[in-house]
């Protein structure tokens, strides 16, 4: 039993983080229908920023999210206005191959700023972990953890409780009704993609303090990234988070109960079996242009 | 009349153009060799001997020592007066940790690039292909790492390499003197979690058969894919076991992060040996935090101390160039190419690329590293040097004879024990 709850508890604090992660790319998806493959690496991005806030000011990574956060908004945001904007109504290939192209140059760019050694942030409770009743928690995946749903919260509060959010979903849902009322749906768009690569640099900070990374790292991440989103329904925010946490509980149960070696490949399995049951992923909706062949 | 006529006219334009690409390209090679041979001849020409490296990707961390192994390697020979009197020149390709990339990086060396000469590359995961590439060219290919046993079962008969036992050999020396301890010392469980990966595998297969032999129990034995980030659920597994000894196949990201859920998880067994990542030297201890490093095992080809010829100087050259101490990764690097050297100079030419391998099967070369010698397969006849780091630093505990510092058992993470 305790180590039901063990596996249970550490797959839903590695899922959080997933969340946080992906909420970004599915957010560029509903707003743009841009897959931005750069997704991983501005993740990465953040995590070398909250390196280098920690390394050279001595500032903690977690709180460092302050700082990081708007940096790497700004980063998202220029990147928007000067290389993702022109292909904004391109096919969805041309923007998939762009950023791609995108993410190759972010590892170029990180290799060459920051080496191409393996790093690692160590605050002081690195290794240390809170245990309720036999249960052990990290102290750094419960803080990241909590973060996530306190950044994801602000997320989905800025979403439905504002005239940006509306704004932004009225984008998403019918871009050119959206301009007739009188919204920029360009600037919208630039808005949202500087959000969504701003959480993924929330989400690159808490992942700086729990595994250690490399430029190269981002190619793991974009694969589960893409795979949660696609699970939980693209262009969904609650699909998102319902799908990172079922791929964080597959990784860990499958680890515990099955075998390591499958822990990596279990939650795709899940993904496909989502997708011949349902195409849409668990919280997507269905779109006319799905269901009639133009 | 016609058709023959526009037949020979085309077949004019197509030896003209083959010409003029062709000169065009004889124009280039031999600029300063003085005419004919094309390329590769006994002229002045710098000798290039080419490589490619996982600089980028999840192995840019040993990639890149591994260059800069190969470039002090060659800036010492350069200084000496050079291989066979001419200058040594490097082409280096990133192959980004990729096993398709190295492949079409090899075949571009020897096909489009015309290197005279092969130098490995790094783990055993990308050696497998590029090792095939150069078998099939038929060009020596001394690999600095990718001791996997897999490696030479495959009857390659110009594949060599340039460190002192195979992968499944790693952990025997480790393994032989546990079983040796007395009773009440042994260690009587022990659990070993191993990265999916032809060299990490062997290695703990190999200490695992010994161990079991000497009456050590196993109570946890799994594989872990090479893209596992979260190793939580894996040490609570181990956890659960309560062993008195862990013994981990690792590479290096994963090393660290199993140390850091280890210690986040509170389980620290009486030893613990990991492969691969407490070899990095600092980049170890500031992974996992220096105070949890005292006491961890490893096995290791090279120590910065170590009195083996021309060890001084190479330990000299590299912190000149790059600062600080060597990691293992580049002095392996630097052993190849002594290889390599020793080869083409015994024999006297770089042209007969089957003389260099004969001559490397039946001859010791010396190296950093110490004596190094083959078998039919390239498969070296030596044992590991055994690692333990004590007060903050790596040092030598095994063999006796080649120790820097004195054996511990325990691994006493965090000073708390």
């Amino acid at each position: 039993m305790t180590e039901l709850l063990q596996t249970l508890v550490l797959g839903l604090l590695l899922g959080g983080v997933y969340a946080l992660a992906a909420s970004g790319l599915t957010l560029i998806f509903g707003v743009m229908r841009v897959i931005n493959i750069a997704h991983g690496a501005f993740l990465i991005v953040g995590a070398f920023v909250t390196y280098w806030l920690w390394d050279s000011f001595g500032i903690d990574p977690l709180l460092a999210i302050v700082f990081t956060t708007p940096i790497v908004f700004a980063i998202g945001w220029l990147t928007y206005k000067v290389v993702v904007s022109p292909v904004r109504t391109a096919p969805m290939a041309s923007t998939v191959l762009l950023t791609f192209g995108l993410a190759l140059v972010l590892e170029g760019a990180m290799g060459e700023i920051w080496g191409n050694n393996s790093t690692a942030v160590r605050p002081s409770y690195t290794d240390e972990s809170f245990t309720i009743g036999g249960l052990f928690l990290p102290k750094a995946q419960v803080y990241g953890g909590l973060i996530a749903v306190v950044v994801l919260t602000l997320l989905w509060v800025l979403l439905t409780k504002t005239w940006l959010g509306r704004a932004i979903r009225a984008a998403a849902t019918n871009p050119a009704s959206a301009e007739l009322v009188g919204i920029k749906v360009a600037a919208v768009a630039a808005l949202v993609f500087g959000i969504g690569i701003a959480a993924a640099g929330a989400g690159g900070a808490i992942t700086a303090v729990l595994y250690p990374f490399v430029p190269g790292s981002h190619y793991a991440w974009i694969a589960r990234l893409l795979a949660i989103v696609v699970l939980g329904g693209l262009g969904s925010l609650n699909g998102a988070v319902l799908g990172a946490l079922l791929f964080g509980l597959a990784e860990t149960m499958t680890s515990a109960y099955v075998s390591p070696a499958w822990a990596t490949a279990v939650p795709y399995a899940i993904v496909f079996a989502v997708l011949l049951l349902r195409p849409q992923g668990i919280l997507g909706m269905r779109l006319r242009e799905d269901a009639v062949p133009a | 009349m016609s058709y023959f006529s526009r037949r020979r006219r085309l077949s004019a334009v197509a030896l003209t153009s083959a010409l003029a690409f062709g000169l065009a390209a004889c124009g280039g090679d031999d600029s300063d060799g003085g005419g004919g041979g094309g390329g590769g001849g006994d002229s002045d020409d710098p000798i290039r001997i080419g490589t490619s490296l996982p600089l980028t990707g999840e192995f840019s961390q040993p990639g890149q020592a591994a260059e800069q192994g190969y470039q002090i390697w060659k800036n010492m020979v350069n200084e000496n007066g050079g291989l066979l009197g001419r200058d040594v020149e490097l082409v280096v390709k990133d192959d980004a940790s990729n096993q398709n990339t190295i492949v079409a990086d090899y075949n571009a060396l020897i096909g489009q690039d015309k290197v005279d000469l092969l130098l490995g590359t790094f783990s055993s995961l990308l050696n497998l292909p590029a090792s095939a590439v150069a078998e099939k060219a038929k060009m020596v290919y001394v690999e600095p790492a990718g001791g996997s046993p897999e490696m030479f079962s495959r009857g390659f008969k110009f594949l060599f390499f340039s460190q002192q036992a195979t992968a499944d050999r790693q952990g025997l020396v480790f393994a032989d003197w546990v079983a040796n301890l007395p009773e009440d010392e042994r260690p009587k469980t022990a659990a070993y979690p191993t990265l999916d990966d032809p060299f990490a595998a062997p290695v703990v297969e190999g200490a695992r058969e010994a161990l079991e032999a000497a009456g050590v129990e196993t109570v946890y034995e799994e594989t872990y894919a090479i893209d596992t980030k979260n190793f939580d659920t894996i040490v609570s597994a181990i956890k659960n076991a309560d062993p008195d000894l862990v013994f981990h196949g690792a590479q290096f990201e994963d090393g660290i992060g199993m140390t850091r859920a280890m210690l986040k998880a509170g389980l620290k067994p009486e030893m613990f040996f990991q492969t691969n990542a407490p070899s990095f030297g600092d980049q170890f201890s500031e992974g996992v935090g220096e105070e949890n490093t005292e006491g961890v095992f490893f096995a290791v080809s090279h120590h910065p101390d170590a009195e083996t010829p021309g060890n001084a100087e190479f330990v000299q050259a590299y912190e000149e160039e790059y600062g600080g101490m060597p990691p293992e990764d580049a002095a392996d690097a630097y052993a190849a190419g002594q290889v390599l050297q020793a080869a083409v100079e015994a024999v006297g030419s770089i042209e007969d690329q089957q003389a260099l391998a004969d001559w490397l099967r039946e001859n010791e070369v010396e190296t950093i590293l110490g004596p190094l010698s083959w078998d039919e397969n390239g498969a070296p006849t030596g044992e590991f040097l055994i690692g333990q780091w004590q007060g903050g630093e790596a040092q030598i505990v095994l063999p006796e004879d080649a120790a820097t510092a004195e054996i511990k058992r325990d691994w006493t993470p965090g000073g708390a024990g």
